[in-house]
């Protein structure tokens, strides 16, 4: 199974930085994800601070398994100072550690109880209270649950369910209610929609909610989708082995799911090794990119480290939606979930003339910064094997 | 007549070194010589890697004739030559 997350927020209307802060992980080696969802006390630089802080310490104590998740949790929640004016704590938070098994296990304290989704009806899962030993009005619930394929959690902060309130339509805010029949109108409309557009939606919605679309608060609303993973895999570069050539042409045409060829020189070995032939666009060039080729059975066949190095600034830049190869390539590789790169380590000489920019980067490399900001910024799941 | 079958290179080294400029070959070739050349571009030509030494990328062929460092006036002369000998 797939965990396809992602998290949508807006900050407090006047203020320059998120109260709420989200942070999430993905840990290939033991096919699990953490996820933590933390609210700070107030708005803006002290609460950003504050949640930060708080869903940050909590990642790195469960992480590699150095604390269990409920202790972790613990230790936080006893230890969280009490605001001055307010008398209550400093955050609240919602941890998640689930495995693609779909075991998953969830801590919250304070936040909005997160809402689970089967078959678009709303589970309601046993729980455990745990009683804080160091403030009385202090607990957290503890869940353990089990997952299926089309599952769907919903986590968010408190702005998302008491947006809108006091105003005429919804005096108490929008409510946890509100928010599932939200969410179950949006469901029955698009079954198979991604997390990181149903999390906008959520956003999106309780904006309009709120007098004058200004938020009151800070909102974020981090969605979790268990399904099938769409997987692809980039072919880019030769073989170090020119006699693999044929092998590896062989695993790119057998492999299940959508495929990209990034280099011509690559596009021109499977082409041989196939025995498909490439058509061009009647372009050389859109936007400083050699445009793309065309080839049966591949889904996009671009150059090579230009495009991609392009790709990758983009991708760190947040520059999704631009007109030209290294575009499609991003799409291409933001549709897929689970991105599979097989690499030619073959050298190309003529790349290491002193007459070229210092941009033209080893492939290596490009791969290397491409499979971190993939998996760290856009929470894929990457492979790469060099060849 | 057989067209005359211009490809230009597309691959990495070629671009950079100037293939990007060729644009301007699929624009006038053929309000010029109209269906009797076809322009297109390549993923790669694989001649830089060959003859690296001397590296002469931008590089186009011109039917079998391999045009070296590309400008449109050279690709334009080579149609012309052999346009002349047909």
């Amino acid at each position: 199974m797939f965990i396809d997350i992602d998290c949508s927020q807006v900050k407090k209307y006047n203020q320059n930085a998120f109260g709420d802060y989200f942070v999430s992980k993905r840990y290939p080696d033991e096919a699990k994800l953490i996820a933590v969802l933390s609210d700070g006390l107030g708005s803006g630089i002290k609460a950003n601070i504050l949640s930060c802080m708080t869903a940050t310490m909590l990642l790195r104590f469960v992480e590699n398994q150095q604390i269990p998740i409920r202790k972790a949790a613990e230790i936080v929640m006893n230890s969280l100072p009490v605001c001055k004016v307010r008398k209550i704590s400093y955050s609240t938070f919602s941890i998640i550690d689930v495995n693609d098994e779909g075991n998953a296990k969830i801590i919250e304290e304070g936040n909005p109880e997160f809402i689970w989704i089967r078959d678009n009806e709303v589970m309601t899962p046993p729980f455990e209270t745990i009683q804080s030993k160091t403030f009385k009005n202090r607990c957290m619930k503890s869940y353990k649950i089990r997952l299926q394929l089309g599952d769907r959690l919903i986590f968010c902060s408190d702005g998302v369910t008491q947006c809108g309130l006091g105003n005429g339509r919804l005096k108490l805010g929008l409510r946890r209610e509100g928010l599932i029949n939200l969410l179950q109108a949006k469901l029955q409309e698009e079954p198979d929609i991604s997390s990181s557009e149903l999390s906008a939606y959520i956003i999106r919605q309780a904006k309009n909610i709120e007098t004058d679309r200004l938020p009151k608060d800070d909102i974020s609303a981090c969605v979790l989708y268990f399904r099938e993973p769409r997987t692809s895999l980039v072919f880019t570069g030769p073989p170090f082995n020119q006699k693999k050539d044929a092998e590896y042409a062989k695993i790119f045409d057998e492999f299940k799911g959508k495929k990209a060829i990034c280099g011509g020189t690559t596009a021109n070995l499977i082409s041989r090794e196939l025995n498909r032939p490439i058509t061009m666009d009647k372009e050389i060039s859109i936007g400083k990119l050699p445009s793309c080729s065309y080839m049966d059975g591949v889904d996009l066949v671009t150059e090579g480290i230009l495009t991609l190095t392009e790709a990758w600034e983009q991708l760190e830049e947040g520059n999704l939606d631009i007109d030209n190869a290294a575009g499609k390539l991003i799409k291409f590789l933001l549709d897929s979930d689970c991105i599979n790169f097989m690499v030619g380590a073959k050298l190309n000489q003529a790349h290491y003339n002193p007459a070229l920019p210092v941009e033209i980067e080893i492939r290596k490399n490009i791969i290397k910064k491409m499979a971190a900001v993939l998996q760290d910024k856009y929470f894929k799941k990457v492979s790469v094997q060099y060849m | 007549m057989e067209k005359i079958s211009v490809k230009v290179c597309l691959g990495t080294t070629c671009f950079v070194m100037g293939s990007a400029n060729l644009q301007e070959l699929i624009d006038i070739v053929p309000a010029k010589y109209g269906d009797k050349v076809d322009v297109s571009g390549v993923p790669c030509l694989g001649l830089c890697a060959t003859d690296w030494e001397f590296s002469k990328a931008p590089y186009v062929k011109v039917n079998n004739e391999v045009v070296k460092e590309a400008t449109v006036e050279k690709v334009l002369n080579e149609i012309e030559k052999q346009l002349g000998k047909k």
